[in-house]
């Protein structure tokens, strides 16, 4: 058992810069496009916000494994063949655009329309509008939110082991696979993912206390 | 002299909903006009149709003799929820407009707006963000924020109602400072005494219609009127009834 526990650890380290990495390309990029998609779905008429809104539903609506499968797999026949990396990251990244946009379209709903009338009334034009008041309201009241998914995307990575991409749980299932330690090596993994969550968490709470000190200044 | 502010025939209509059924006057400069009425008689339409803000299904809306639009710098408005900007200073909530319409220079911006502040009474609290201030403080804000950009009528959407009682008061003192200084305003309020003290001029809603306007001596003590009567009633024994 000590020998799997050891290999555990070293699986880890190989691993984890893996995942990390992939964790935080798709966050800034799943954060990037969920931005554009959730600010085109708020502020377009309804031909081009229709299908933006059918995609999300897609993503939203069907597993991510199943979304990991039919990239990786099925990608294939229709001339989309990527490195299990290159689709890993692609999944990932489309997945978290999916509920970004949500976030950022639920925040700039959550602007309260008073203090748009007021920009308006006093002479802002719609762009200043919303460069000046809707995106700095907004981006105060999606943070908790944005934090939160990104706790859940670094969980989501796991599954791209899935597609053999050579991240944290791929690295470690693959010393239970073998030692015959299941229950040892899924309990490393576990706890490494905890650890990476609380940090998320308890970095994002720490900007929170930061912006709320900010504003009840 | 002629009207700064003048109403002619406006209407409003939601669907098949008359809001406001044709609206007539005429506001000299330097006039306090007090509008009260039942919820739902279209106190607050009636500001924001002037504001620009609800749009109008027939009339028209002049200031100095000209139509004007939302941001023209010819109307200011107060709301009952102050709708500070929370991410900005008080300060700079009251500057931003001055420096993105007006272009002014960042320093002279911050002056003009730290001068609009005095003058509701919150010079030291410039810097405080709105989640540090109180109701009334945020209220005052609002006010100084519409201030500095001078006007040339300003409205008032029930500017104490979001309050606690014991917040009223400096509001409605920056208030009636304001009309003591001769600004052109329209007030919308439950406040009746304060109404009574402030306004030349009160002018009663109810379901769309301008029911009767006249000083506050004919409307709130002489109005034979039965709609105007029978609200004053309740408004009195509710107060009343707080009052024990």
């Amino acid at each position: 058992m000590m020998q799997a526990l050891q290999d555990s650890l070293v699986a880890t380290a190989q691993g984890l810069p893996v995942t990390l990495a992939i964790w935080i390309a798709a966050v800034l990029l799943g954060m990037a496009g969920g931005f554009v998609v959730g600010a085109l779905r708020f502020f377009s008429p309804w031909p081009l916000a229709l299908p933006l809104s059918v995609a999300v539903e897609a993503v939203r609506g069907t597993p991510f494994l199943v979304q990991c499968f039919l990239l990786y797999f099925g990608g294939p026949f229709i001339g989309i063949d990527l490195a299990p990396l290159t689709a890993g990251l692609l999944a990932l990244s489309v997945y978290g655009a999916a509920y970004f946009s949500e976030v950022f379209r639920a925040g700039f709903m959550a602007v309260p329309p008073g203090q748009l009338e007021v920009a308006r009334m006093l002479g802002l034009s719609r762009f200043q509008a919303v460069l000046r008041i809707m995106l700095p309201v907004m981006a105060l009241g999606v943070l908790p939110s944005l934090a939160n998914l990104c706790v859940i995307l670094i969980k989501e990575t796991a599954v791209l082991s899935i597609i053999t991409v050579p991240e944290l749980t791929f690295r470690v299932q693959g010393v239970g696979t073998a030692t015959f330690a299941f229950a040892e090596t899924m309990l490393v993994l576990a706890l490494v993912y905890w650890a990476l969550a609380e940090l998320t968490a308890w970095g994002a709470r720490a900007a929170e206390r930061r912006i709320e000190r900010a504003l009840a200044a | 002299m002629s009207p700064i502010l003048q109403l002619r025939g406006l209407q409003r209509r939601v669907g098949s909903t008359e809001i406001l059924r044709g609206i007539d006057l005429d506001v000299m400069p330097g006039e306090v006009i007090g509008v009260i009425g039942p919820s739902g008689s279209g106190k607050s339409s009636l500001l924001r149709c002037i504001a620009g803000l609800d749009e109008i299904a027939g009339g028209s809306v002049q200031v100095e003799g000209r139509a004007t639009q939302p941001g023209d710098g010819a109307i200011g408005m107060v709301f009952q929820q102050f709708n500070l900007w929370p991410h900005l200073s008080a300060r700079d909530n009251v500057s931003l407009a001055l420096r993105l319409v007006r272009k002014m220079p960042a320093a002279a911006a911050a002056e003009k707006a730290e001068a609009a502040l005095a003058q509701v009474g919150l010079g030291a609290l410039a810097a405080r963000k709105p989640a540090a201030l109180s109701g009334g403080q945020q209220q005052r804000v609002a006010i100084a924020r519409s201030l500095a950009m001078e006007p040339r009528v300003l409205l008032f959407d029930e500017p104490t109602a979001a309050l606690d009682p014991e917040l009223t008061t400096e509001v409605l003192d920056v208030i009636r400072n304001l009309a003591a200084s001769g600004t052109t305003m329209l007030v919308v309020s439950h406040e009746m005494g304060f109404v009574a003290g402030l306004a030349h001029r009160v002018v009663f809603l109810d379901h769309g219609q301008m029911v009767q306007t006249g000083t506050p001596q004919v409307i709130f003590s002489e109005a034979a009127e039965p709609r105007i009567r029978s609200f004053l009633q309740t408004y009195l024994s509710r107060v009343a009834w707080v009052q024990g």
